[in-house]
Formats: structure tokens, C-alpha cells, sequence
């Protein structure tokens, strides 16, 4: 049986060195990359200094796309929520050949690609489009409506991108809601606005909270959306930072721009788990 | 059901508000991908929704284009060995996570959906690097292994949740019987387990085929894959051929969706 138990364990041995070897290793490298001075030929050189951070965070350029990044996924996270609360409810409330339709429904736009669905929007938006379109026969719009290369088109886009990521968990958590506790509260004379705000929205948090903390994460990483649809007009950190890399060449600021982001997204995350620590608890009592 | 039931129920006005809302929500999620299959078949010259007539000359224009079609082909190599061995690599290590227990399994569990929950652009940024020591800078090689990293978790999370819909007690049953451990897995565990290991292979092979950053870094000299190749399309050209190429790897997700949904059901799958 002990035998046993060790050539199991040995059966992890591959996935484990792929994740050693191709992430953990690759991830501690580039810390040490951001450390490297310029190279004169080559990306970098073999000495370490501290030049690249300094630069980074003593210039208000990188700042003020910093900010910008981290504003716009938190709000992409917040109209994520706002657009998946209903479906996740809808969904949560199916069972059967619709709730399989329903999760068919929402799954498949994630199994298609991010790229293919930038490019959705693309032809949706363009200034003779389907949306231009309606708006105007509708007569909301008199003129059609710039919306490619904005800020406002990368907001939209990126909402539909992690939308699912949101109503999966949200789902999840509403499905644990015993339904005799909405029935009691209505017996009892409890308005619908009620119910919502004191039963449903509380004890869905252990869904939202992961839900909001995941699109957050993506949406300030995500490089394809402000590339194809940010146009040259609007700069993110992602775009900069590939920029850096493939255009410039220049890998030690690059990576110490990564590094900033990465450990910015980690202080926001931090203080949104703190504060909303006794949302969690709430809902777990 | 009941309970929302019993909420609409005594407020028609609002639950008919809420179906409207809820319809236009699910008009948001797919009016992208329609309006990119609608504008695949137009014939006129522009990408546009409606389209104008019905045509395939786009498709034709698409397999005449030496640039998307070995786009396409890359992709599909790629996504076919990144599903092979992912789902093999996952396997193992999921009969590993079996063995564990308490906290150790916990941290196993993290560090295997690791690629899922550090953004893309990180892992891509340290391969670069990474890749670029060890010599396997600008390889389809390296290029290959980026895309067995990110895939990995979906082949693992689908197999370790079949795995655990196995009772412990056939093990015991079959050892008991006199089978060694490779005949015990191969006629009993892996036939109970199958659904979710095809399932793991489909996630993973559209998991590779949609990549997008972690390839742009790590592409070989000349070699773009179906994203990379339909990206600088859309920068350049921005023709319906684009739509066609989209529509070719929509189409591959909604096979992969059907599949995983006749399968083990994606209720089940997530």
C-alpha cells in the first residue's frame, strides 16, 4: 500500500515541472530581468540596477496609464456585475434541457476568442453598423455614433469578454439560496426591493466577491481588447508594456512596468478582500 | 423555482421588465459573433450587418490566402498536441491530487491552476525571457510549450472533477480482486473517467486555439497562428475574409460546446 501511495505520488512529478519550469521559473526571471541595465546590443545587460524602477515610478506618464488601467477594470468589474447579476439570477432559477440551453448559451462566447469577439464589436459599432442603425431608426441618435478606438468601446468589449467569468460564480451562489427563505420573507409581508437587498444580494456575495476580484484581475491584463479596439489614442499598461518588449526591445523596463502592475492589481485586490470581509462572513453565518 | 415563482408572480409588470431585460442581455452576449457569421457570407465588398446577398466568396478568398491558411493550420497543430499531452500530463497528476490530502492538497490544487489565475500577460512576458536562456527563444518549440502551460488547468480541472465521481471503493475492490495499479486504472478508472478526459482535451485544444498575448510574444520568425494572422488582417485589410476566418473558429467553439454538452453536460462542466 505504501508502495502504492509513492508511485502516485510520482505521477505528478510532470505537471508539476511543467508549472515549475515554464511559470514559477520564467516569473522569478523576470523580477531579476526588471533588475538588468539596458543592453547596448542585446534586450539587457548583465549588470543590476535600480534605474528602471526609478524611472517608473518617478514619471507621471507611467503613473497616469497606470491609473487609467486599474480605473477601467474596475469599472469593466462593476458593469460586469451589473450585466451579470440578472442572467446569473435567470440561470440560477432554470433547471433542465433550459438550464442546459441557457449555460450553452453563455459558455460558448467563452470558447470563442477574445480576438473574434473584439471583432464582433467592430462591425456592431462601425459608423453605418447595426448599432448606428437601430439607434437612429429608433430615433434615440440623430447622428451615428464615433465609438471605434474610444475608451468607451474598450469598456464594452471588455465587459462582454468576462461576462461569463461573472454569472458562473454569482450563479453558483445563488443556487445555495434555500428557496423557502425568499418564501418566508414574502409570507411575511417583505417587499421584493426587500428580499433583494436583505436576502439575495447578501448571501449571493460568496459569488460576487470572487466574480468582481477575477474580471478585475483579467480586465487590467488584458492586452488584445485596447490593442485592436483602443486604437493608437488611448494608452494601457498591457499595451505599453508590450510595446516595450517587441517594439523597443527594451526588457528591464518592461518587466519592472510589469512588475508595477502586477503588484498594484495585488494592493487593490488586498484592501477589496479586506474591506469586504464581513460582507463574507455575513453570508457564510 | 417557487420562490421567484411566488416574487413575479402578484407583480406581472415588472416580471415582463425583467424578460425584457434579460432578453437584451442575451442579444448583448451574441450579437457580436452573429453579426461576424452574418457578415462571412455578404456579397458585396465590405464587412457589414446585414450583409449584402448571400455569397461564399469570402470563404474561397480565405483558403486562397497563403498567410490565414497557414495561420489555421499552425493553430490546429498546435491545439491538437497541446490537447494530447495536456490531457496525458493531467491525468497523472490528477490521480496524484487523489493521494492528497488536507492542506497538501490544497496547495497542489493551486499550483496546477496557477497558468489560470496569473494573467496571461505575465507567464508571457516571463517565457519570453525565459525561453530566449534557454535557447528556445522564437521556436515553435517554445511557442508550443506556452500553449501546453496555459491549457494545462482546463484539462486538469475537468479530469480531477471526473476523477472524483469515482468511488475509492472499486479501487479497493479491483486490488482485491488481484489487479495490479495499470490494470486497475486502464479497465476501470479511465473507462468511468473518459467523459471528462475528452472534455479536458476539447477545453484545452480551444484554449490554445484562442490565444492571443502569450503567442504574440512567443511566435516563431514567420510563423503566425490563426489570432496573430487575423490580427494584422484586421490592422491592414479589414475585408470579409476576416469574417470567414472568425466564423471558421466560432464554429470550431460551438462544435467544442456541443461536444462537452452531449458528453457529461456543461452544467456539470462548470
Amino acid at each position: 500500500m505504501i508502495k502504492s501511495r509513492h508511485l502516485r505520488l510520482l505521477l505528478g512529478v510532470p505537471a508539476v515541472a511543467l508549472i515549475f519550469v515554464f511559470m514559477i521559473l520564467p516569473i522569478t526571471n523576470m523580477v531579476e530581468m526588471s533588475f538588468r541595465v539596458p543592453g547596448a546590443v542585446d534586450p539587457f545587460g548583465d549588470d543590476y540596477t535600480l534605474m528602471h524602477y526609478a524611472r517608473v515610478f518617478g514619471d507621471g506618464f507611467y503613473w497616469n496609464v497606470l491609473v487609467r488601467s486599474l480605473l477601467t477594470a474596475a469599472g469593466v468589474a462593476i458593469l460586469c456585475l451589473i450585466v451579470s447579476f440578472p442572467i446569473a439570477w435567470h440561470l440560477s432559477k432554470a433547471s433542465g434541457m433550459k438550464a442546459a440551453l441557457l449555460y450553452a448559451l453563455i459558455a460558448s462566447p467563452l470558447m470563442t476568442g477574445v480576438l473574434v469577439r473584439n471583432f464582433g464589436w467592430m462591425i456592431v459599432t462601425a459608423l453605418n453598423g447595426p448599432l448606428n442603425e437601430s439607434l437612429i431608426a429608433l430615433g434615440i441618435i440623430s447622428q451615428p455614433l464615433r465609438l471605434l478606438f474610444t475608451q468607451t468601446l474598450v469598456i464594452l468589449a471588455l465587459v462582454h469578454v468576462f461576462v461569463p467569468f461573472m454569472v458562473l460564480p454569482i450563479n453558483n451562489a445563488l443556487r445555495n439560496i434555500p428557496d423557502n427563505l425568499v418564501e418566508a420573507s414574502v409570507s411575511m409581508g417583505a417587499s421584493r426591493y426587500r428580499v433583494f437587498r436583505d436576502i439575495i444580494l447578501p448571501l449571493s456575495f460568496p459569488g460576487i466577491q470572487p466574480g468582481l476580484i477575477l474580471v478585475y484581475v483579467l480586465a487590467v491584463a488584458a492586452y488584445v481588447t485596447p490593442a485592436l479596439l483602443g486604437g493608437q489614442m488611448v494608452t494601457y499598461m498591457p499595451t505599453l508594456i508590450i510595446a516595450e518588449l517587441t517594439g523597443t526591445f527594451r526588457w528591464p523596463l518592461g518587466s519592472a512596468l510589469a512588475i508595477m502592475l502586477s503588484l498594484s492589481t495585488i494592493l487593490v485586490v488586498g484592501v477589496f478582500t479586506a474591506l469586504t470581509w464581513r460582507l463574507m462572513e455575513r453570508a457564510r453565518a | 423555482m417557487s420562490g421567484t415563482a411566488t416574487m413575479f408572480a402578484h407583480q406581472r409588470p415588472v416580471g415582463l421588465g425583467f424578460a425584457v431585460l434579460i432578453a437584451l442581455l442575451y442579444v448583448f452576449l451574441l450579437v457580436p459573433l452573429v453579426t461576424i457569421v452574418g457578415a462571412s457570407f455578404t456579397a458585396g465588398l465590405l464587412i457589414e450587418f446585414p450583409p449584402r446577398g448571400f455569397s461564399l466568396q469570402w470563404y474561397r478568398e480565405f483558403f486562397a490566402r497563403r498567410d490565414l491558411v497557414d495561420g489555421l493550420l499552425l493553430s490546429l497543430r498546435i491545439g491538437a498536441i497541446t490537447a494530447v499531452v495536456t490531457t496525458v500530463v493531467a491525468t497523472m497528476a490528477a490521480l496524484c491530487g487523489q493521494v492528497l490530502s488536507g492542506r497538501k492538497s490544497g496547495w497542489f490544487q493551486l499550483g496546477m491552476t496557477l497558468p489560470l489565475l496569473v494573467p496571461e500577460l505575465l507567464t508571457a512576458v516571463g517565457l519570453l525571457f525565459f525561453l530566449f536562456k534557454i535557447g528556445l527563444g522564437k521556436t515553435v518549440l517554445g511557442l508550443q510549450m506556452g500553449h501546453i502551460l496555459m491549457s494545462f488547468p482546463y484539462a486538469y480541472v475537468s479530469i480531477t472533477a471526473a476523477l472524483r465521481q469515482v468511488p475509492a471503493s472499486l479501487d479497493e475492490a479491483s486490488a482485491s480482486l488481484g489487479a495490479t495499479q495499470w490494470q486497475t486504472f486502464r479497465m476501470v478508472i479511465l473507462p468511468l473517467i473518459m467523459p471528462g478526459v475528452v472534455m479536458g482535451a476539447i477545453f484545452a485544444f480551444i484554449n490554445s486555439f484562442d490565444l492571443y498575448t502569450i503567442s504574440l510574444l512567443l511566435k516563431p520568425l514567420g510563423g503566425n497562428t490563426l489570432p496573430l494572422a487575423l490580427f494584422d488582417f484586421l490592422t491592414y485589410e479589414f475585408k470579409p475574409t476576416a469574417a470567414a476566418a472568425a466564423t471558421i473558429s466560432i464554429v470550431l467553439s460551438v462544435i467544442g460546446v456541443a461536444l462537452v454538452q452531449k458528453l457529461v453536460g456543461l452544467q456539470r462542466a462548470f
